[in-house]
C-alpha cells in the first residue's frame, strides 16, 4: 500500500485519513515558511529566499497529497447537494 | 498634511467610480434571490472567494496594528499576525465540514448541529451577537479611516469615518455579495500592488535593505531582524509562552468553528464557493496572501523605525506605514496610494455590511419573524439590514478613539477565550450539546469583562498579560460548560444522524456513526 493514496473511491474519500493529517501539517509549515521567508527575502537575506523556496516546495507536496481526495469528496457531494439544500429551506421555513 | 495634484484626484475618483459602477453592474444578479444577495448564488470558483478573504482581511486598521507590533518587537512581531494560521488547518477540516452543511451562517449551522429549544436559543444568540460585532468591527475600521484622513488631510475624524462607508454602501445595497466579492477582487489587486510599491519605495528611500540592517546594528537593535527574538520563557514583553499559546490557539483552533473571529467572515466565503474543493483552496490561498502581506509590511515599518526609533506613543508609531507612504511617494502617486487605502477600507466595510445583513435577514427575520417570506422580500430586508448596521457602526466608531491594538486584541482573542474550546468541541464531540455551548458563551461574556476590565480596575487582581487572560478564561469557563454537558441530555439522535451523514465531522462521533450505519445511511 502506498504511503500517499491518490486514487479514491467516493466512500473512502469521506473518511478522515492520514492524507488529511499530512495536508494540515504541511499547510502549517508552508504558512510559517511564507511568513518568515517573505520578510527576510524583503531584506535580501539569502536565508529568506531559501525558506521561501522550501515553503513553495512544501505547498506543492501538500497539493499533490490532498487534491485527489478533495476532488473525489467534492464530486460525490455535488450529487447530493440539491436534496440537502431543499431540506435546509424546510428547516428555515419551519415546514 | 498632504496636498493632492490633479492626477491624484483623477486616481481617487476613477477608483470610486469603478467601485460604484461595479455594484450597479451586478445589480441584476444580486436581486435574484436570498442566495444571490448573500452567497453570490453558491457558484464561485476558488480564486474569487480567496481574493475576497485577502481583501476583506486587509482593513484600514490592519497596517496600524501590524505596524504597532513590528515597531515594538521587530520581525518577531509577525507572530502577532500569525493568528490567521488557523486557516492552515481549517481549510482541510472545519471548512470542509461547514461547506457540507450548506448553512448560510454560523448561526444557521447551530440549528443543523443542535436540536430543540437549545438550538433555537443558540441561533438567535449567535445571530444577535454577530450583528452587534459587525457594527463593532465596522466602527473600529471606520474610525481607523478617520485617523488616516486626519493624518493626511487634517479632516475631523467623523468625515473619514462616514464618507467612504456611505460610498461603499451604494454597491453593497445594489448587488449584495455579488458586489462585495467582485469589488474585493479588484480591491485585492489594487491593495496588494500598493502595498508592494509603497513598501519597496520606502525601503529604497532610506538607502535600501543593507542600510536598514546596518543601522539596526548601530543602534543595538539587530534582534529586530530575528523572527524568534523572544524575551524569555515566561519573562519580558514577548515570552515564548505567548508564542506557544498563539500557535496552539491558531493551529488547533482550525479544527473548530468560530475559534477565530474571522471565521464568521470566512464562513460566508466558504458557502459562496461552488464546491468543497473550491472552498478549501479559497480559504487556504486567501490566508497565504494575508501572511505574505504582513511580512511585506515589515519592510517599510523597519525603515520607519530606523528614522524614528524613539517614539513611545502607540497611536503615533501605529501610523508608520501610512506616514512612510505620505513621506516618500511623489506627487501623482499619492492619489494611487490613497485609492489603495480606500480599496483596503471598502473591502472590509462591504464585507462586514453584507455579513451583518445576512445574520439579520436569514437568521432573525427569515427564521423567526417571517418564515414564509418571498425571495423579493428577503432581498429588500437584506438591504434594510445593511442600512441599520451602517448607522449602528457610525455610533460605535465615534466611541472609539483609543489605540486600535488594545480593542483588537481584546475582541479577537480575549472575548473568544472561554468559547475557544467549546467551538472545537461542538465540531468534534457528539455529546457536546446546545446547553453546554450556550452556557460557555454566557460564562465567557461575564468572565472576560471581569478578568480584562472590572477586577483589575478595582485593584482586586493585577492587570494580566493577554496570554494569561486566555488560559485563565479557558479554565474558568470549562468549570461551567463541562458539568452542564453531563447534567443535560444529549441531542436528539435522529437529528445528529442527519447532521453526521451530511457533514461527516471529524472526532468522537462513534454512537452517531453506528446509528447511521444501522439505518443504512452510510
Amino acid at each position: 500500500m502506498p504511503i500517499i493514496k491518490r486514487k479514491w473511491l467516493p466512500g473512502e474519500a469521506e473518511e478522515w485519513t492520514k492524507e488529511d493529517l499530512f495536508a494540515c501539517i504541511l499547510s502549517v509549515l508552508v504558512y510559517v515558511a511564507i511568513t518568515i521567508g517573505t520578510a527576510l527575502s524583503f531584506f535580501l537575506m539569502p536565508v529568506g529566499f531559501i525558506i521561501l523556496g522550501i515553503g513553495i516546495i512544501l505547498g506543492i507536496v501538500m497539493f499533490y497529497i490532498i487534491d485527489p481526495k478533495l476532488k473525489t469528496v467534492s464530486e460525490e457531494y455535488e450529487k447530493k447537494q440539491k436534496t440537502y439544500l431543499e431540506n435546509l429551506e424546510k428547516i428555515e421555513r419551519w415546514e | 498634511m498632504v496636498t493632492f495634484s490633479l492626477i491624484d484626484w483623477i486616481w481617487l475618483f476613477a477608483f470610486l467610480g469603478l467601485m460604484v459602477g461595479c455594484g450597479l453592474l451586478f445589480y441584476h444578479l444580486g436581486k435574484r434571490s436570498e442566495s444571490d444577495f448573500f452567497l453570490a448564488g453558491r457558484g464561485l470558483p476558488w480564486w474569487l472567494p480567496a481574493s475576497s478573504v485577502y481583501a476583506s482581511h486587509t482593513a484600514t486598521d490592519t497596517p496600524m496594528w501590524v505596524a504597532g507590533v513590528i515597531y515594538r518587537y521587530g520581525l518577531a512581531g509577525l507572530w502577532y499576525t500569525f493568528f490567521a494560521a488557523w486557516c492552515a488547518v481549517s481549510a482541510f477540516v472545519s471548512t470542509k465540514i461547514f461547506r457540507r452543511s450548506l448553512a448560510y451562517t454560523q448561526a444557521e449551522w447551530q440549528s443543523l448541529r443542535f436540536s430543540g429549544l437549545g438550538s433555537e436559543l443558540l441561533r438567535g444568540w449567535v445571530a444577535g451577537w454577530q450583528v452587534y460585532m459587525n457594527m463593532f468591527i465596522l466602527g473600529w475600521v471606520g474610525i481607523a479611516m478617520g485617523k488616516v484622513c486626519n493624518l493626511a488631510f487634517g479632516w475631523p475624524l467623523w468625515i473619514g469615518l462616514i464618507t467612504f462607508s456611505l460610498v461603499c454602501a451604494v454597491y453593497v445595497l445594489a448587488a449584495g455579495f455579488w458586489g462585495v466579492v467582485m469589488a474585493d477582487f479588484q480591491q485585492g489587486i489594487i491593495a496588494f500592488s500598493a502595498i508592494m510599491i509603497v513598501s519597496v519605495w520606502s525601503v529604497i528611500s532610506v538607502g535600501g535593505p543593507s542600510v536598514i540592517i546596518s543601522r539596526l546594528a548601530e543602534i543595538g537593535k539587530s534582534d529586530m531582524l530575528n523572527p524568534f527574538a523572544f524575551t524569555g520563557f515566561f519573562s519580558g514583553d514577548f515570552p515564548i509562552m505567548w508564542f506557544i499559546t498563539m500557535l496552539i490557539t491558531a493551529i488547533i483552533g482550525g479544527i473548530g468553528m468560530g475559534t477565530s473571529f474571522d471565521w464568521y467572515t470566512e464562513a460566508q466565503r466558504i458557502q459562496s464557493a461552488r464546491t468543497i474543493r473550491d472552498a478549501s483552496y479559497s480559504i487556504w490561498a486567501g490566508t497565504a496572501l494575508v501572511l505574505m502581506r504582513n511580512a511585506i509590511w515589515a519592510g517599510p515599518i523597519l525603515a520607519f523605525f530606523i528614522l524614528y526609533p524613539n517614539i513611545t506613543q502607540q497611536g503615533e508609531y501605529e501610523l508608520a506605514w501610512f506616514a512612510m507612504a505620505f513621506k516618500v511617494l511623489p506627487a501623482g502617486m499619492l492619489g494611487f496610494f490613497f485609492a489603495s487605502i480606500l480599496a483596503i477600507h471598502l473591502s472590509t466595510i462591504s464585507t462586514q455590511l453584507n455579513l451583518g445583513a445576512v445574520y439579520m435577514t436569514r437568521d432573525l427575520y427569515h427564521h423567526y419573524i417571517n418564515p414564509k417570506a418571498t425571495e423579493k422580500q428577503l432581498v429588500w430586508v437584506g438591504r434594510i439590514s445593511t442600512v441599520i448596521i451602517l448607522i449602528g457602526s457610525f455610533a460605535y466608531g465615534m466611541m472609539m478613539s483609543e489605540e486600535i491594538t488594545k480593542y483588537l486584541l481584546f475582541a479577537l482573542w480575549i472575548m473568544a477565550a472561554g468559547v475557544w474550546l467549546p467551538n472545537i468541541l461542538q465540531v468534534v464531540w457528539w455529546r457536546f450539546n446546545s446547553w453546554a455551548y450556550l452556557s460557555s458563551w454566557i460564562a465567557n461574556l461575564i468572565m472576560s469583562w471581569l478578568i480584562f476590565k472590572v477586577l483589575p480596575d478595582f485593584g482586586i487582581i493585577p492587570v494580566l498579560k493577554d496570554y494569561h487572560q486566555f488560559w485563565i478564561l479557558m479554565g474558568l469557563c470549562a468549570l461551567i460548560y463541562i458539568p452542564v454537558t453531563f447534567l443535560t441530555k444529549p441531542e436528539n439522535m435522529d437529528h445528529l444522524v442527519k447532521y453526521y451523514v451530511m457533514s461527516r465531522p471529524l472526532g468522537w462521533w462513534g454512537p452517531v456513526r453506528k446509528e447511521a450505519e444501522k439505518k443504512g445511511l452510510i
